[in-house]
């Protein structure tokens, strides 16, 4: 038997809205110990399934809502002009 | 210099937006012959060292010449790769996984003229630019890493012991006079962005000091929890310290759990631990990644520590010449380095190959390390 | 800018092995010269300072780059390094420095055409300098400025039809071997699989939701020349399921001299001449292998294929023809608990299009990491942590014997409940009745 997370379609597809607002607040409210998350505390923050999280995430990607910040072997992300690192890189 | 656009508008990033294409499509790229015989190769053979022929079913043939090249590359150098490979290829060149170029022919004919205008161009400063061989028995070119001339967290060069190394190796590259292949890899540091820890023979970068803390700038310059997240060990820990009068948020690092990979200087720059004392390289050998004859095998390190001595590495050059050489005299055909080692046993080994054996050798690194401790009386004298 | 003096750089001129630092000499004087009036985008001299910067580290013994979170261009999360030197002051061309990630062609073919496009690239808007390749495998462009990245992403999907690598926490650029392009023992397409499977997976490969770095290596053969086995979280090595080919007439040839053994790969030294019994037969690693009446016989039902008679006479043997491969997984470098190899999970399946059976698997495996894997942990790790039953688990394949290298030598089995008859569940009381407390 293959775990529940594997079974297709039993999540209800998360509303973009209220998944932006979400996270967007939660990463508001960490922001003052840090700036930078990797993917799988995001996807804890919207209650989701990776899966399903990546959709949300791309999409606020897109909209320049949150953007990428990588140590070139793992990626990390966080809301645009956050970070201590910000300044120091120049950001053109 | 003035700035040209590419027709890129970035308050409109997404406007004609091309993404997701992937890479170009391998049948672009194949010459003739290999499009036509490609699945439909009979046998090949190794006429001489660097040159191979492959023969299709058809009867066609392609003749290979393999030549070594620094992975470093400049855009002249590959227009000088292009302009070869008009002359006398067809336009067409390919790469392999160990930084060789290959040029094909389809035309014995067209071998010799090819072999003899490769190995007549020479850079300024004397050393071959299309050196021919590197195949079968003969030891191929090194695959590395950045080193000093573009990683951040280096321990040694990569470039530079390359060089030095196959300079040394020089007539091994040329000739098929080992008893099999022998793999020789680096990685500047022991992240191993290359991999080299199934190597006959592996270069490795390492740092024996753990980072510096700049108290002063460290909460100004980076995240502590990043840097906190990044130790793979656990070491390091949010602190209050005392400078110049105050007290400033910093971290402390355990140094006993330190084991130098340098990830806490990746996120915090206020961490740095290179250092030219500390750092060094590690020599590895009897790895190999082939399933021939024995399974694939882990590289064993032979040699703690050789310090950086830059600009030629004669320490370092010096024991993979031993190694090498060991090797050749003693090891059957067909046996590969670590093969060799495990039949006539490791203190054979050290002893053939001139090598110390110290404490820093035998595994003390969690679970594994019982397993590579003697549970027998069988040794020798 | 003052020219950089780089003595200890000149030391590594001579010497027969081709020497990166006259290549970096001749690329900084045609960038000076400019006889291609390229219009560079990045500053004329970079090539001379980024040797100044390295000879200061040859000074120094230390590197001279820092990390930048930098990712690349809109939308990626991988793709492009970041890298600032920390002495910009002194050589402001190379004060920003970033890496560029290629996606390679499979087999790594090229056309000079092709080649000329990349280097025009390269010229105009960056330094010049690349890896051919990386360690991964990619093309790598070494060193531009940050308003260059989305020109020459853009300039490179528009007029080249080339998308960039991976990097980060995603599907890193796969890699293949040569295969059937050019290999006789290559079992299956290696390049068809991996063009297929990159361009499948182009949003894991360029949008980071993995919790680490992901690999795909494919080998045609358990020779193993792209090193899948050391390298990939999925390695794909070909194999065949049926009878290795003989041509007799050519084991002859070989017993008779005709033929170097090895391709001539042990051309360079007098090992007498060739003999099969001591070179192939006792080399065999499952003894399967003897002579009768002058011919060589194998049982092939105990070959593990290990290719070694193969290797040494390819005229005589060839792989089988029902081929297809084998996928092992949860291979990676040794941070932290040590180095892993793959290990064995699929020892058959047939490599053909759509690959469907193939992407299921890969999908499945990725599904369990992306949900249990830690921050940072490779399949392998989490492999180690979760046990090998659980793979099977998540992945619906059967456990069979190839999967190991011996059974295991403790018997702390951890039953579940649900495999024990009646289930832990059980009545003290009924038990008192036979046994005194």
């Amino acid at each position: 038997m293959p775990p529940a997370f594997l079974k297709k379609g039993h999540t209800m597809e998360l509303d973009y809205e209220e998944s932006k607002a979400k996270l967007v607040a939660g990463l508001q409210k960490k922001l003052k110990t840090k700036s930078k998350f990797y993917f799988n505390d995001l996807a804890k923050i919207l209650e989701a399934k990776p899966r399903e999280a990546k959709k949300i995430v791309n999409r606020m990607v897109q909209e320049r809502i949150l953007e990428y910040w990588s140590s070139g072997s793992t990626s990390l992300y966080g809301l645009p002009g956050t970070g201590k690192q910000d300044a120091a890189e120049g950001k053109e | 210099m003035a700035f040209i656009s590419s027709g890129y508008n970035p308050d409109k990033p997404m406007e004609d937006r091309i993404t997701d294409i992937g890479p170009r499509k391998y049948t672009d790229f194949y010459p003739p012959v290999i499009a036509k015989n490609k699945g439909k190769w009979l046998y090949h053979d190794v006429l001489k060292p660097g040159v191979l022929v492959h023969v299709a079913e058809s009867g066609d043939k392609v003749f290979t010449v393999r030549c070594g090249g620094a992975r470093l590359m400049s855009t002249t150098h590959i227009r000088e790769i292009c302009e070869i490979a008009d002359k006398h290829c067809g336009g067409h060149v390919r790469f392999t996984t160990r930084n060789n170029i290959e040029f094909m022919v389809d035309d014995e004919k067209k071998l010799d003229p090819l072999v003899k205008d490769l190995e007549s161009r020479k850079f300024a400063g004397g050393s071959y630019k299309f050196p021919v061989g590197g195949t079968g028995t003969a030891i191929t070119n090194i695959v590395h890493t950045q080193g000093w001339i573009h990683c951040h967290t280096p321990a040694t060069d990569a470039s530079g012991p390359v060089k030095s190394t196959m300079d040394v190796l020089f007539d091994y590259f040329k000739d098929h006079r080992l008893p099999a292949k022998l793999r020789v890899s680096l990685a500047c540091c022991l992240n191993m962005c290359g991999a080299v820890h199934c190597s006959d023979i592996a270069i490795l970068g390492y740092h024996r000091k753990p980072p510096m803390l700049d108290h002063e700038y460290l909460d100004k310059m980076c995240e502590v929890p990043l840097a906190i997240a990044a130790c793979p060990t656990a070491a390091i820990k949010p602190a209050k310290v005392e400078f110049g009068g105050q007290k400033v948020n910093s971290v402390a690092v355990n140094e006993p759990r330190c084991m130098f990979c340098g990830n806490c200087y990746t996120m915090c720059p206020g961490m740095p631990l290179a250092d030219d004392v500390g750092d060094g390289i590690v020599i590895m050998a009897g790895g190999k990644v082939s399933n021939r004859i024995s399974a694939p095998k882990f590289s064993k390190v032979v040699v703690a520590f050789i310090p950086n001595e830059p600009p030629r590495w004669p320490k370092t050059t010096e024991c993979i010449r031993k190694i090498v050489e060991a090797y050749e005299k003693s090891a059957n055909k067909y046996e590969r380095l670590g093969e060799w080692a495990e039949r006539i046993g490791w203190e054979r080994f050290f002893e053939k190959c001139e090598l110390e054996f110290t404490h820093h050798l035998i595994d003390d690194f969690r679970d594994p390390a019982y397993f590579t401790w003697r549970q027998t009386t069988q040794f020798k004298f | 800018m003052a020219k950089s003096k780089t003595p200890l750089l000149d030391q590594l001129e001579s010497g027969p092995w081709p020497s990166f630092v006259s290549d970096l000499k001749q690329q900084a004087e045609v960038r000076a010269k400019n006889e291609a009036k390229t219009e560079f985008q990045i500053p004329q001299t970079v090539v001379e300072e980024l040797m100044g910067l390295l000879e200061l580290s040859y000074v120094h013994k230390r590197g001279h780059w820092k990390h930048g979170g930098i990712v690349g261009v809109f939308g990626y999360g991988g793709g492009v390094i970041g890298r600032y030197c920390d002495q910009p002051q002194q050589f402001p061309g190379v004060a920003h420095f970033h890496t560029l990630r290629v996606n390679q062609p499979s087999g790594k073919f090229y056309t000079t055409e092709y080649l000329r496009q990349l280097c025009d690239l390269w010229d105009f808007r960056g330094s010049g300098i690349t890896n051919m390749h990386g360690s991964t495998g990619d093309i790598i462009f070494l060193g531009t400025t940050t308003p260059q990245l989305e020109e020459i992403f853009y300039e490179m999907t528009h007029k080249l039809n080339q998308d960039l690598g991976g990097s980060g926490s995603n599907l890193r650029t796969p890699s293949d071997c040569i295969g059937q392009a050019r290999c006789e023992y290559a079992c299956y397409d290696t390049h068809a699989l991996c063009y297929h499977l990159t361009k499948e997976y182009q949003d894991e490969l360029h949008r980071p939701a993995f919790p680490y770095k992901f690999k795909f290596k494919f080998d045609g053969c358990p020779n193993c020349c792209v090193a899948s086995i050391a390298r990939a979280d999925m390695s794909f090595i070909g194999t065949w399921r049926d009878d290795i080919r003989i041509d007799q007439e050519a084991v002859q040839a070989y017993i008779g001299g005709e033929l170097p053994p090895n391709a001539g790969d042990h051309s360079g030294r007098d090992w007498g001449p060739f003999d099969i019994q001591k070179e192939v037969i006792d080399l065999c690693p499952t003894e399967c292998m003897w002579m009768e009446n002058n011919k060589l016989m194998i049982e092939n039902k105990e070959c593990n294929r290990c290719m070694h008679c193969i290797n040494v006479m390819p005229r005589a043997l060839r792989i089988g023809k029902d081929t297809g491969l084998s996928i092992l997984v949860g291979a990676k470098a040794p941070i932290l608990d040590g180095a892993q190899m793959s290990s064995m999970l699929v020892p058959f399946i047939k490599a053909e299009e759509p690959y469907d059976e193939i992407k299921e698997i890969i999908e499945n495996i990725w599904d369990w990491w992306m949900e249990e894997g830690k921050n940072r942990e490779r399949l392998g790790e989490l492999m180690k942590r979760q046990g090998f039953q659980k793979l099977l688990e998540v992945t619906g394949i059967d456990p069979d014997p190839r999967m190991v290298s011996e059974p295991r030598s403790n018997p702390y089995i951890f039953w579940k409940e649900e495999e024990v008859p009646g289930g832990f569940k059980r009545d003290i009381s009924e038990f008192r009745k036979y046994h005194q407390r």
